[in-house]
């Protein structure tokens, strides 16, 4: 239990200090985020008028802990560009964004786990090689040109799901699989070497010695062991989702967080870029920590006594 | 459990392997690793197996227990009888109900043996059910008395312990609980004691040999020890190049070895400092199993090889004496 601590205060430590970097490198840029509120024709007067008004010419730990002191009150502001409430963007688009999410987690682990299992049983054969080959392609292929590869394909050619759009489950087909084919692509080499490895070891000769049958000696124990390395990388792999996320919403017009994100970025609606950014952040780090404690509990070496 | 003389015990044996061959076949090459060996376990006894390494001895005892890596390696002729059945023609599920319940093992290393993430409590309570229809807690709680029977101190609550947090010697203890839970008939231990450290060495050894004598159990036991096969035999096998070239009541092997290996073997043990007392190289080289020659396979180290010896095999065959061998030209033993 003193590692999930130990964990749990790392998360805290880097959550503060990447919120600083975000609130700094938003800042960087700040002399434009004024742009966002005034028209093109305005006068350096006016300008700095509006910079006056939005806090910006405060020092910068003032604007800091003017702003986290705001958040944890729940008065999240709003857009510079539309006054839009950022409360509500992140519900609306939180909800989405979690949608697409879970379902590319479930492609990842849901779909790569057993295809990684079923390629190291049966090794060398027609199901393993086209399961490796498939899996060397997805990771091979980089995300965004998929993307298009796939719209190309499914929406234009055969026109079998649409190109765009949320959140019936045709619109969310393309998106979720090209969110999740990296990571699921990497999920089933690693469930595949993590069960061929584990197969070799001697435990199993033990346990088929103690007349256990294939399906408790595979399926429960060597499975069991295979985990472990898999869940250690929960964490990269779903802060990977959240990191292709950005992209593959903006593509298919998915109105998640990252989409969000992306436009805020592109109007220099600094509000919402900032706040965003630290709930993809948070949910990025968030994710490392539940699996860190994954971890402890799939790998009893890591508990003492 | 001899016979006036003859020194054969009388009794029916309770496995035989008969003309055992096993094979390593891969793509790149193929070869008998085991090259026709019969061995018979007799009940109650301590057999000890011993030999050179590399010259077949734990591949023997998994061809038994139908668990060789395979592929590359498995039994390509022979038989090994079990009440009254061939084991090697047993259907899976027919073999996986005898592993345990009438034929156990334990291995060598104790840690990599044992699964890491389990606690040992839940694999023996596995290993019970898959034979005996018992609720949980009753297999528990059998469990629980095989781990004190084999002294591990305070035993229920090492039922939750994970092998990493048990000692080298407390892990042999937590394998020789789990092979004896369900009281086999036979075990068949593979250098249960060379991973250990030398101040438990003798404590697990007086370990087996003690479940063995209260249970009536036979143990073939495979060591490198000479020492222990003096301490704790009642019968050897010596093996070489996969096959058995002499087998003995202890007392016999010892006093009046008949094979020229045998004998090297005897011969190497005063010569050493008593600390080492593992089976010395005799001069010369093992014949590779990939490329055996035709004679004996002993010939190339043997100091009384005679032209036959290159060029036909001996027969494992009983003496006048009834001493078992297999060898064309025994010589007298000089220690
Ligand atoms: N998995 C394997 N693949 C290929 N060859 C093998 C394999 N396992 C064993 N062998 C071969 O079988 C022969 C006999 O091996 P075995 O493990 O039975 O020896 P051993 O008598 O138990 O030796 P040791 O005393 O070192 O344990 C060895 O020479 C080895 O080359
Ligand atoms: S048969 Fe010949 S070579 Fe083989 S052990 Fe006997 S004397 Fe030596
Ligand atoms: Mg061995």
């Amino acid at each position: 239990m003193k590692r999930v601590l130990a964990r749990t205060v790392y998360m805290v430590i880097v959550l503060v200090l990447s919120s600083i970097a975000v609130f700094y490198a938003i800042r960087l840029s700040g002399g434009d985020a004024v742009a966002a509120r005034v028209p093109a024709s305005a006068s350096a007067e006016e300008r700095e008028a509006v910079r006056e008004q939005l806090g910006l010419n405060d020092p910068f730990h003032e604007q800091y802990f003017d702003y986290m002191g705001r958040l944890f009150t729940g008065d999240l502001g709003n857009s510079l560009t539309n006054n839009a409430d950022i409360g509500k963007l992140l519900t609306d688009h939180g909800r989405n964004s979690l949608i697409l999410g879970v379902a590319a987690f479930v492609l990842v682990f849901g779909v790569g786990i057993p295809l990684g299992m079923l390629a190291s049983l049966r090794r060398n054969s027609w199901w393993d090689g086209g399961i490796m080959t498939f899996s060397v392609a997805g990771m091979a292929v980089p995300n965004f040109w998929l993307a298009l590869l796939a719209v190309w394909l499914f929406a234009s050619v055969l026109g079998w799901l649409p190109s765009a759009g949320c959140c019936g489950p045709k619109q969310l087909v393309l998106p979720a699989v090209v969110l999740a084919m990296e990571g699921m692509a990497l999920t089933v080499r690693m469930t595949r070497s993590a069960m061929l490895e584990n197969l070799n070891q001697d435990f199993v000769r033990t346990l088929r010695s103690g007349g256990l049958s294939e399906s408790k000696v595979i399926g429960r124990h060597v499975f069991r062991n295979a985990l472990v390395p898999i869940v250690s990388l929960a964490g990269l792999r779903i802060g990977q989702i959240v990191g292709y996320a950005l992209v593959v919403e903006t593509i298919f017009g998915w109105p998640g967080l990252g989409q969000v994100l992306v436009n805020a970025v592109l109007r220099r609606d600094y509000p919402v870029a900032q706040f965003f950014s630290l709930v993809l952040i948070t949910i990025v780090l968030l994710s490392n920590w539940l699996a860190d404690v994954g971890y402890t509990v799939v790998n009893p070496r890591l508990r003492r006594t | 459990m001899t016979e006036n003389g003859v020194n054969r015990p009388v009794t029916a044996p309770l496995l035989s392997i008969d003309g055992l061959r096993t094979m390593v076949s891969s793509r790149r090459e193929s070869f008998d690793v085991v090259r026709g060996l019969s061995l018979d376990i007799y009940p109650n006894e301590v057999l000890c197996l011993v030999g050179e390494s590399g010259c077949g001895k734990s591949i023997t005892a998994l061809s038994i227990m139908r668990l060789l890596p395979t592929p590359p390696v498995r039994v390509r002729e022979g038989e090994i009888r079990f009440r009254g059945e061939d084991l090697l023609s047993l259907s899976g599920k027919r073999m996986r109900n005898i592993r345990a319940d009438s034929i156990s093992m334990i291995f060598q290393d104790p840690l990599t043996s044992l699964d890491p993430v389990f606690t040992v409590g839940d694999v023996i309570v596995e290993v019970i059910r898959a034979h005996r229809d018992m609720s949980k807690e009753e297999a528990r709680s059998l469990a629980g008395d095989a781990l004190a029977k084999v002294g591990l101190p305070d035993p229920i609550s090492q039922l939750d312990s994970y092998p990493h947090q048990l000692s080298g010697g407390m892990r042999q203890r937590v394998m020789i609980a789990m092979a004896l839970v369900l009281d086999p008939d036979i075990l068949i231990a593979d250098e249960p004691t060379t991973a250990l450290d030398v101040t438990v060495q003798a404590q697990i050894l007086d370990q087996l040999v003690k479940e063995q004598r209260e249970r009536h159990m036979a143990m073939l036991l495979i060591t490198h020890d000479l020492a222990v096969v003096a301490a704790v035999a009642d019968r050897v096998a010596v093996m070489y190049a996969g096959e058995i070239v002499e087998q003995a009541p202890v007392d016999e092997l010892f006093e009046d070895p008949r094979h020229p290996y045998t004998q090297g073997l005897l011969r190497a043990l005063p010569k050493v400092s008593t600390t080492r007392r593992r089976l010395d190289p005799i001069p010369g080289l093992v014949p590779s199993l990939q490329m055996m020659p035709p004679g004996c396979a002993f010939a190339p180290r043997c100091p009384h090889a005679l032209d036959r010896c290159w060029t036909e095999q001996p027969e494992l065959a009983t003496d006048r004496d009834g001493r078992v061998f297999r060898c064309f030209n025994p010589q007298p033993f000089a220690g």
